[in-house]
């Protein structure tokens, strides 16, 4: 993988968003720097960025988790999700009957799902994540590759480029969800296709649970430590939004069991995935942890003493308009009426003597 | 003394160390969880008891673990 600088400036558009796209400043940032959030919603001519400027996660603070995550000298022991979810999402792109010249991974990691892919399929991967320690890292893949830096929200390629576009597990820590799906609808062809993994609703409820509960009874409240994820019916809502086609959402649930909710902990670390919501609780009590893992493995435990975490994964596909895809017939062009329903032994016997 | 990552090993270190002694106290997890389902409302040191059950086995399998040559 390299980075090829001049075909790069073909493809990036620098013109349309301030060129520190990389560091696109959080709220809490000293005044100096507020300035430069508002140019950047100010220059973005998607009439949809919203005005309310949705700040639930410090994304400094991810990217700083993602590059610890990628350094890790025991990286690959924690890889496992990653990589299943990516090789499912491989699986839906072989689905597809078409090859991908030009493909797009948006919040890549470390690579999970290019090295699952062959040449036939995609030609050309551009990488894209926040960490560019994941990048350097990245794992061996057949296919060529060109590694850029960027936020997911805030992706700096021209519009109608790219055959198809992946991601994998990262967009549930992005600020500004509709945003960002607009953002992918842009830059992909008319014809192309988005295929999407984020954690769902139920993911890591055992822990959640535990933690809450072990909370209230030692601290007398509680606060948040799993972070917010999109319901099923919002992605319904917000691919169509965003522009996109011929919607499929589908729900996966992966369990994993692990020794106890200590190595659950040190592995969702280990994974880059730590909470970085701003309303997060700096501070977890030694207290609050033993009563919650004592409560994990009371209420969650299975009979060999190992207890299960919940990984429920919505996978979506959503395609770009174009002419050649299947629409719903116009109104008014129905042949036959709904209340001759009952004579419809006689219609298809007609239509096949009329064959 | 201080280099890369060495205060974190070390803390991190210490905390690897827990699942260990969970598992030296299975008996008091399982009283403690039974009296936090009372199906009421939970309230702060509902259970304080069996807690303190709990964590003074901890702190004993700590020391033995520390005693014996950590």
């Amino acid at each position: 993988m390299h980075l090829q600088t001049a075909s790069l400036l073909d493809m990036l558009r620098l013109t349309r968003f301030p060129p520190r796209w990389r560091r696109p400043p959080a709220a809490g940032v000293p005044a100096k720097n507020v300035g430069f959030r508002k140019v950047a919603s100010g220059v973005s001519s998607l009439g949809s960025a919203s005005p309310r400027s949705l700040n639930i996660f410090d994304r400094d603070l991810k990217r700083k988790q993602k590059n610890w995550a990628a350094r890790q000298p025991e990286r690959i022991k924690f890889d496992y999700l990653k990589e299943e979810v990516g090789s499912r999402i491989a699986d839906r792109v072989y689905d597809i009957a078409r090859d991908f010249p030009l493909a797009l991974d948006v919040g890549c990691g470390r690579g999970y799902i290019a090295q699952h892919l062959n040449k036939e399929t995609v030609g050309k991967f551009f990488q894209t994540d926040i960490a560019e320690n994941a990048l350097k890292n990245a794992l061996e893949m057949e296919i060529p590759t060109v590694s850029v830096l960027a936020d997911e929200e805030f992706l700096p390629f021209r519009e109608n480029i790219f055959d198809l576009v992946v991601s994998s597990l990262s967009l549930h820590w992005v600020n500004d969800l509709p945003r960002a799906l607009e953002q992918i609808h842009c830059v992909l062809k008319p014809d192309g296709v988005f295929i999407g993994a984020l954690f769902g609703g139920d993911t890591l409820y055992e822990l959640r649970c535990s933690l809450q509960l072990a909370e209230t009874e030692r601290e007398g409240g509680f606060s948040p430590h799993v972070s917010p994820f999109t319901a099923v019916n919002d992605l319904g809502h917000l691919l169509g939004r965003a522009g996109f086609n011929t919607l499929t959402v589908d729900t996966d649930e992966i369990q994993v069991n692990y020794p106890g909710m200590f190595e659950l902990m040190e592995d969702l670390q280990g994974m880059g995935e730590s909470n970085c919501a701003w309303n997060r609780k700096a501070l977890l009590h030694r207290d609050t942890m033993l009563a919650a893992a004592a409560v994990y493995r009371e209420m969650y435990g299975n009979e060999d003493g190992s207890v299960p975490a919940t990984y429920q994964i919505y996978y979506m596909i959503g395609w770009k308009y174009h002419d050649s895809q299947a629409r719903p017939a116009k109104r008014g062009s129905a042949t036959v009426s709904f209340g001759e329903l009952g004579k419809i032994n006689d219609l298809m016997s007609q239509g096949k003597k009329s064959q | 003394m201080s280099g890369n990552g060495v205060v974190w090993g070390r803390v991190r270190s210490r905390l690897r160390a827990f699942p260990d002694r969970l598992a030296a106290c299975g008996a008091e997890v399982r009283s403690r969880q039974a009296s936090m389902a009372p199906g009421g409302r939970l309230r702060k040191d509902l259970c304080a008891q069996e807690f303190e059950a709990l964590r003074s086995c901890f702190v004993a399998a700590a020391k033995k673990t520390l005693t014996g040559g950590h």
